[in-house]
């Protein structure tokens, strides 16, 4: 469940909708009730509203510590390090230039944990990898001039055809910028 | 009669949206008028160019057109429209809040510059300058090289883009300082008194703060270049401008801030108006205290949380700062649930007036609500790296803007028998709200939809697979801009206040 929250974009948008629908049910509940059903003012006591408002923070607070702490296994930096520890990784260097990449090596297998180390020798691109299946994996963005090549590790688990496609905007043809290769 | 008057009058049906009489109040009343009925000008020229970018798509007219709309689209409505329609508002709220003129030079320039360079722009933009709102420095440089657009198109654009970020970054917000702090009150224009203490005036007051000291960094990387362009400056003198990583860390610093500024106002503004429209007549929030310590943590947090715009560099960006900038954008969280906290507890606390100024103004707070869920889920760093660059990013950047333009139109319901002495049309005012906010909720989860399955923005050729969030968002655009007709019919169809 975990993983699968921190590694498709799906489960950021389940997260998304468990913030959002209790705050909307909230809200239209207390507007509905104190502009149509009892416009009045409450008889509620001051002191209930520092109980809730300590309970709401509190729960809020709470809520934004665990997702981030449970997302700290997925951030690229302990992904890296894993890896790193885990098994040989291979380095494949990308080059972005409007509007098209190069690669060091364009044949990887599965199992292999490969890092893609990019850089763009014009404008700002962007290095976006997608699953054979449409899933954008991860994206990197490249900014000409950054010193550091922007990196990222990945591990291939399922063979097929993987496509690379710029995501920031570069120009006329920037629809145009994207790559495959096929992963054995 | 004053030229601003007139040039309101002499405007077909935007014109009548905002018909005026000369009286003692014209000093805060006429200009912060010309500014908002400019505005939806600029709105409804965006508008159609918006709903051309599906059309393009539908029919496969081409990209480089789809390029030219986009950014003709993102820039007028996120200059000329949104912020323009704040200025306009706010410039006529602290006016009448402080007893302060908004019709002195400041304002005045402010519209030259921010419509005269939005124009430029727009000429740019039709003469092939295709970089989007955000310019993607050094695109436009590259393109001009590459030969994808003129080195003409490149200095007009420039031009107009200096006259936006000049009147938005010094004339806007020195001139609000100077009423703040500095000018003369005129207890003939004070119509409802409000002191600097007072959470509406102090959201005001910082959204202002944090536009000039976050945007002079921009300015003076901008001005150089600009300088550069027009051969003042050799090259040697604007080398580190050029620097990519230098315009880019100064644009979204601004950027990223001119968002947060604009909602810190706007929370303000609500902070001031939500009392006023109690049931119980108190003119109370639930606690001014909470309300302050809201703004200022959104204050503290925004400012620097700007580093998730950055997140995929790495490891050219340090961790240490995308950790930084992944914490603060979640503490901004936690000043929107103060707020959320407040503006509920006011209501539960006094009740509230069920008026369509009262309603589009909440509507716009949940949309802003809404929106930020979405900004602070993208900006984990793990998250990050599935959805930066997809439609997710893409659409937070336009529903923030309509919930904060949402949240200003129902401010001007709410001012407008003041401004213009006339009452709105309540039938299509609420016919617009519930329009409003049903297309921003399609438009919204759609966005976020195809963000998630990893559309690309600004992207001029949607493949097969997703062109169904493409006919959403057509169809809720089209919702949308219904929801503005009605929106502007209801301002058009005012009546004359019976005294």
């Amino acid at each position: 469940m975990i993983e699968f929250l921190y590694t498709n974009a799906w489960g950021a948008f389940i997260f998304l909708l468990m913030l959002q629908i209790p705050f909307l049910f909230i809200f239209f509940h207390i507007v509905n009730k104190k502009a149509f059903v009892d416009s009045k003012p409450s008889t509620t006591e001051p002191e209930r509203y520092s109980r809730y408002r300590y309970a709401w923070m509190g729960v809020v607070v709470l809520a934004f510590v665990v997702v981030n702490a449970a997302s700290i296994g997925y951030m690229p930096t302990i992904v890296e390090a894993k890896a790193e520890s885990d098994s040989n990784i291979t380095d494949v260097s990308v080059t972005a230039r409007s509007w098209h990449y190069q690669f060091s090596d364009t044949e990887f297998k599965v199992g292999e944990t490969v890092r893609f180390k990019a850089k763009s020798m014009d404008t700002v691109h962007s290095f976006a990898l997608y699953h054979p299946d449409g899933k954008l994996l991860f994206t990197m963005m490249l900014v000409p001039g950054a010193g550091i090549d922007s990196a990222v590790v990945h591990t291939f688990t399922e063979p097929g055809e993987y496509t690379v496609r710029c995501l920031e905007f570069c120009g006329i043809a920037h629809h145009t910028m994207k790559n495959s290769f096929t992963v054995l | 009669m004053s030229t601003a008057i007139n040039a309101i009058e002499r405007v077909p049906f935007f014109g009548g949206m905002f018909r005026m009489e000369s009286n003692e109040l014209n000093p805060v009343n006429v200009w912060p008028s010309l500014i908002s009925m400019t505005a939806f000008i600029w709105f409804a020229i965006a508008a159609v160019i918006g709903l051309s970018m599906p059309a393009i798509q539908f029919m496969d007219l081409g990209a480089n057109w789809y390029y030219q709309n986009i950014t003709l689209h993102g820039a007028a409505m996120t200059f000329p429209f949104a912020f323009q329609l704040m200025v306009g508002m706010s410039l006529h709220r602290a006016g009448a809040c402080l007893g302060k003129r908004a019709d002195d030079i400041f304002v005045k320039l402010f519209y030259i510059c921010m419509n005269l360079g939005a124009l430029l722009l727009t000429l740019a933009v039709l003469g092939g300058f295709h970089v989007t709102y955000t310019v993607m420095f050094p695109l436009p440089v590259v393109g001009a090289n590459m030969g994808q657009w003129s080195m003409g198109t490149l200095i007009l654009g420039f031009t107009g883009i200096a006259l936006v970020l000049t009147s938005m970054i010094v004339l806007y917000p020195v001139k609000i300082l100077k009423m703040s702090f500095f000018e003369k009150t005129d207890e003939n224009l004070q119509v409802a008194v409000r002191t600097l203490k007072d959470p509406g005036m102090v959201g005001m007051i910082m959204g202002v703060l944090v536009l000039l000291v976050t945007g002079t960094p921009l300015m003076i990387v901008a001005g150089s270049l600009l300088m550069h362009l027009y051969g003042i400056f050799p090259a040697e003198w604007v080398g580190w401008a050029a620097n990519p990583v230098v315009f880019e860390f100064v644009f979204y610093i601004f950027a990223h801030n001119l968002m947060e500024a604009m909602a810190i106002m706007i929370i303000g503004a609500v902070y001031a108006t939500l009392p006023l429209c109690t049931a119980d007549g108190s003119r109370k929030l639930y606690s001014d205290k909470i309300a302050l310590l809201a703004l200022w943590i959104l204050l503290i947090t925004s400012i620097t949380s700007f580093f998730h715009h950055f997140f995929t560099m790495y490891p050219a960006l340090p961790s240490t700062l995308a950790y930084h900038g992944n914490i603060m954008s979640y503490a901004t969280g936690v000043g929107a649930a103060l707020t959320i906290f407040t503006i509920l507890a006011t209501i539960w606390k006094h009740g509230i007036i069920a008026s369509p100024a009262l309603f589009l103004i909440l509507g716009g707070f949940v949309m802003y609500i809404l929106d930020g869920a979405s900004a602070i889920v993208i900006s984990n760093v793990a998250w990050n790296f599935q959805l930066h660059g997809t439609l997710w990013a893409g659409g937070h950047a336009m529903v923030v803007l309509i919930a904060i333009s949402a949240l200003w139109m129902g401010m001007l319901y709410y001012h407008y028998p003041l401004m213009t002495n006339r009452t709105i049309d309540d039938n299509l005012a609420r016919s617009s709200i519930k329009y409003l906010f049903i297309s921003y909720i399609g438009l919204f989860y759609t966005f976020m939809a195809a963000g998630a399955a990893g559309v690309p923005r600004r992207n001029g050729d949607w493949d097969g697979d997703w062109m169904i969030y493409g006919v959403f968002i057509a169809v809720f655009g089209i919702m949308m801009i219904y929801a503005f007709v009605l929106y502007f019919l209801s301002l058009y169809r005012s009546k004359p206040i019976d005294y």
